[in-house]
């Protein structure tokens, strides 16, 4: 991306509803690794993948054999790969380009969370969180199953656990146990009801380490950052706490090995949890002290800077942000629909949440035109200067002026064709295989009342997507001549999306009494500057 | 005046080997597509041609529909569509293996007269007599975005490297910097004298900005500090839109037509004029350089109408 140019102060956090995506009843939703495709899983057993740039829908995979709702989907890292977990205890892996299903295996028990294994970009391997027994890895292609230990006890005899009825805190039978990846896949964290996190070796199914977490309650989420450097827990004590990884992002295992001949304990749950003790430290913990809300859906932001999560309160949608030193710094609030899921977007300051409506919503920063961008050499201050003006400046010749000729050096050497890597992913050795976009093939405009078929067309092609809303959100820079073109588009897409948005009123405002305005606004302004140079 | 011909090294010149002839009126654009495969070029004559390079005396296919003549073309990435823009306030969308008609874009209210697609070719730029700028989907066919661009016609539009930036020209002297995914102005560029700026694109780095204003010169711009790096001079450029491009499969150097007929070659560091093609007997609209080999296309005015490909000899 073109650095130098983008404000770097812009890049922060998102605060209103840029616009919401609707197509049927959506239920989680994914970024790819670039955040130019989102998918999300719908309550029909579709998959519906949304091209984000153009906020259009690119994909639809959909199983004739399966309807069940979609409960997780997970991207492979370099795009090529969908994983689908549906509320019929299936998990599916489509392909993204070609759109057909590449394998298919059914569970005991409905996964709630599964997520490929992210250091391959063809994985085979995913971890599978079901509903109330432990994880475990699965196979697609050999479709075996195994099943991860979620506590020490479990590895002791080597056979599976049993699924347990009632957990240490007395909490529900029904709570699932969080599990994760780290960055490069060689280890698993599992996150469980007596709120320990266990560092599992998932290749040899033995326990490397344990974290206990202070307090003790039903680990809810566990997740890692993009960078692999932090780790998130979410707890049932209403508690997001935030741990530094300190293991190495490769060779996790090697580390995690000298640590436990390093180790003098002799017991082995001591040897585990001062092994353990070197893997994550504590750094924050967030709660909202008020509400004692619950969250939902906690995770990082595509830098690692922020948190967000989500209150799991019904009826409000509530999105809290932090910072990593801890400041809780904005409250997003959306209309009063609970929140059943959260991404941050993997590069731009965007979250994009998911209703219990099933539409999704896109959170941006309230951008306010950059004026000044219009004027090449308008300067903005931040606040007021005194001028100073120069020696000559009232001469009727100044001298300044007279040193007029360029001391550019047109001899030097320019380099018009080496690319700089994007430091934004940092193993972008793999960015020639990835898939970053779909190819967008043109739908065939239907001939003759083109303008009354629009809708039809939207109705095949597409789902519902936002139509004029997608104008509506260069409405607040105020360029709105879109509507005038298109009249007969704007009034059916009107009457068919409810428009639910936070900032409506101010814009609503702004395009009655200004739809010609902004351009003659800028003519001025550009004369203006003219006379004043 | 830099009109000297000395070869630069071991500069080989270009030869002329094809003319394509069959539009009936001005060609006001020639594009390569991006695989190398075809040529497309459009005319006033309200139809758009391509040319398989495997054999381009015959005519691959003429994509009819416009109602005015096309000001300008471009191929998506994956070179199965083609955009043409039309002074009947439209952008069309074409399949180009079968030549029929797939979508129109409407939206304008003046003459298009720029389009270009992105790398991604999921969005498509257009820039118009009506002094805006549009982003359309290219799916959909919907206007994603309207750019109150500039005070004057926009002459032309661009995406960058990777389809974040758009660039913008206009008679009114600026070229401005867009955000291509918010539709944010990020920078205006201008010269002390702002003659109008008659074409502008991105280098293939996306880091700098080749401007052809009509004052007859090209200048190389780096964009993030506001400042002109490179003039080219030598050719003449004072009444129409002319298209120039960066040519790298053998050499760095600048293409540009010309008024007087010919098309400049300028080494890109020394500026030095190391060719001058002629043959066209009529204002040179439009070059493009192929993307892999050594070859140039260039389409003239009304007198002379047709489309000329050059090449480099062998070694």
């Amino acid at each position: 991306m073109n650095a130098p140019i983008i404000d770097p102060l812009q890049g922060d956090f998102p605060e209103v509803i840029e616009e919401y995506l609707e197509h049927g009843v959506m239920k989680c939703i994914a970024f790819n690794r670039r955040g130019t495709l989102l998918a999300a899983g719908c309550s029909d057993g579709s998959c519906v993948i949304w091209d984000f740039e153009t906020r259009g829908i690119a994909k639809e995979f959909r199983d004739k054999d399966s309807v069940a709702a979609i409960t997780s989907v997970c991207w492979s890292k370099n795009g090529h790969r969908i994983l689908v977990a549906a509320a019929d205890k299936s998990l599916t892996l489509w392909d993204v380009v070609t759109g057909e299903k590449i394998a298919r295996t059914t569970l005991q028990q409905t996964p709630l969370q599964a997520r490929l294994h992210p250091g391959s970009s063809t994985p085979s391997i995913c971890l599978a969180c079901p509903l109330s027994s432990a994880p475990m890895i699965v196979n697609l292609d050999t479709t075996t199953i195994t099943v991860l230990p979620v506590s020490l006890s479990d590895t002791a005899n080597g056979v599976a656990p049993p699924s347990r009825n009632k957990f240490s805190d007395g909490s529900a039978p029904f709570t699932p146990t969080a599990a994760c990846f780290n960055k490069y896949g060689d280890l698993v964290y599992v996150g469980n009801s007596k709120g320990e996190i266990l560092i599992i070796d998932h290749k040899s199914i033995k326990i490397r380490g344990i974290v206990p977490i202070p307090g003790s309650s039903v680990i809810k989420n566990i997740i890692f950052s993009r960078n692999g450097q932090y780790l998130l827990t979410n707890s049932n004590d209403r508690t997001i706490r935030i741990y530094e990884n300190l293991l190495p992002l490769k060779d996790g295992l090697k580390a995690l090995d000298e640590l436990n001949h390093e180790s003098a304990e002799v017991d082995e749950v001591e040897k585990l949890r001062a092994v353990g003790s070197r893997c994550l430290a504590l750094f924050r913990e967030f709660q909202d002290s008020i509400t004692k809300v619950h969250w939902k859906a906690p995770c990082f932001s595509g830098d690692g800077e922020w948190v967000v999560g989500g209150s799991a309160s019904k009826g409000e949608h509530k999105i809290y942000i932090w910072d990593k030193a801890g400041h809780l710094v904005k409250i997003l609030e959306g209309p009063k629909e609970a929140l059943i899921d959260l991404a941050w977007h993997p590069v731009h300051p965007i979250v994009v949440s998911v209703s219990l409506t099933g539409l999704v919503y896109i959170w941006a920063k309230d951008y306010t035109e950059n004026w000044s961008a219009f004027a090449p050499d308008f300067k903005e201050l931040e606040e007021n200067e005194e001028y100073v003006e120069r020696e000559d400046e009232f001469d009727l010749v100044p001298e300044a002026e007279k040193v007029k000729d360029s001391d550019i050096n047109e001899d030097e050497e320019i380099d018009i064709v080496t690319v700089e890597k994007d430091s934004a992913f940092s193993d972008s050795d793999m960015s020639q295989d990835e898939i970053r976009f779909l190819p967008a093939d043109p739908c065939q405009d239907v001939p003759e009342q083109q303008d009354g078929h629009v809708l039809s067309t939207s109705k095949l092609g597409h789902g519902s997507q936002s139509l004029s809303p997608l104008s509506e959100e260069a409405g607040q820079n105020g360029h709105l001549t879109n509507h005038e073109s298109s009249p007969l588009e704007e009034d059916t897409g009107g009457t068919r999306l409810k428009r639910r948005r936070k900032s409506s009123e101010k814009v609503l405002d702004f395009e009655e009494e200004n739809v010609r305005k902004p351009q003659s606004k800028l003519k001025e302004s550009i004369n203006l500057l003219k006379t004043v140079k | 005046m830099a009109s000297t011909t000395e070869p630069a090294e071991s500069f080989k010149p270009y030869r002329l080997n094809h003319t394509l002839t069959g539009h009936k009126r001005a060609v006001s654009s020639v594009k390569f597509s991006d695989d190398g495969r075809f040529l497309a070029s459009c005319s006033a004559d309200k139809t758009a041609r391509t040319y398989s390079l495997a054999s381009p005396d015959a005519v691959h296919n003429e994509f009819h529909g416009h109602e005015m003549g096309i000001s300008d073309l471009a191929f998506s990435s994956d070179g199965r569509f083609l955009a043409t823009a039309s002074d009947d306030r439209t952008v069309r969308l074409w399949d180009v293996a079968t030549g029929s008609h797939i979508k129109t874009l409407n939206g304008h209210t003046n003459y298009v007269f720029c389009v270009n697609f992105n790398p991604q070719s999921n969005m498509l730029v257009s820039g118009s007599f009506d002094e805006t700028v549009r982003i359309w989907d290219v799916k959909s066919g919907k206007c994603l975005k309207v750019l109150p661009a500039h005070s004057d016609p926009v002459t032309a539009v661009h995406f960058n490297l990777d389809g974040s930036l758009i660039v913008s020209s206009s008679y009114d002297g600026l070229c401005r910097i867009w955000d291509a995914s918010t539709g944010h102005c990020m920078k205006t560029l201008i010269d002390d004298e702002h003659p109008p700026v008659s074409f502008v694109k991105f280098s293939p780095n996306g880091k700098f900005i080749l401007v052809g204003t009509l004052d007859n010169t090209l200048r190389l711009w780096n964009f993030s500090t506001g400042k002109f790096l490179k003039t080219y001079t030598g050719h003449a450029n004072s009444k129409y839109c002319i298209s120039s491009t960066f040519s790298i499969t053998n050499g760095k150097y600048i293409v540009s037509g010309s008024e007087d007929n010919c098309v400049y070659l300028w080494e890109l560091q020394s500026r030095k004029i190391v060719q001058k093609l002629e043959g066209h007997t009529d204002a040179v609209l439009s070059v493009s350089c192929h993307p892999t080999e050594n070859m140039i296309a260039s389409g003239a005015l009304g007198n002379d109408k047709t489309v000329k490909i050059w090449t480099q000899e062998a070694d």
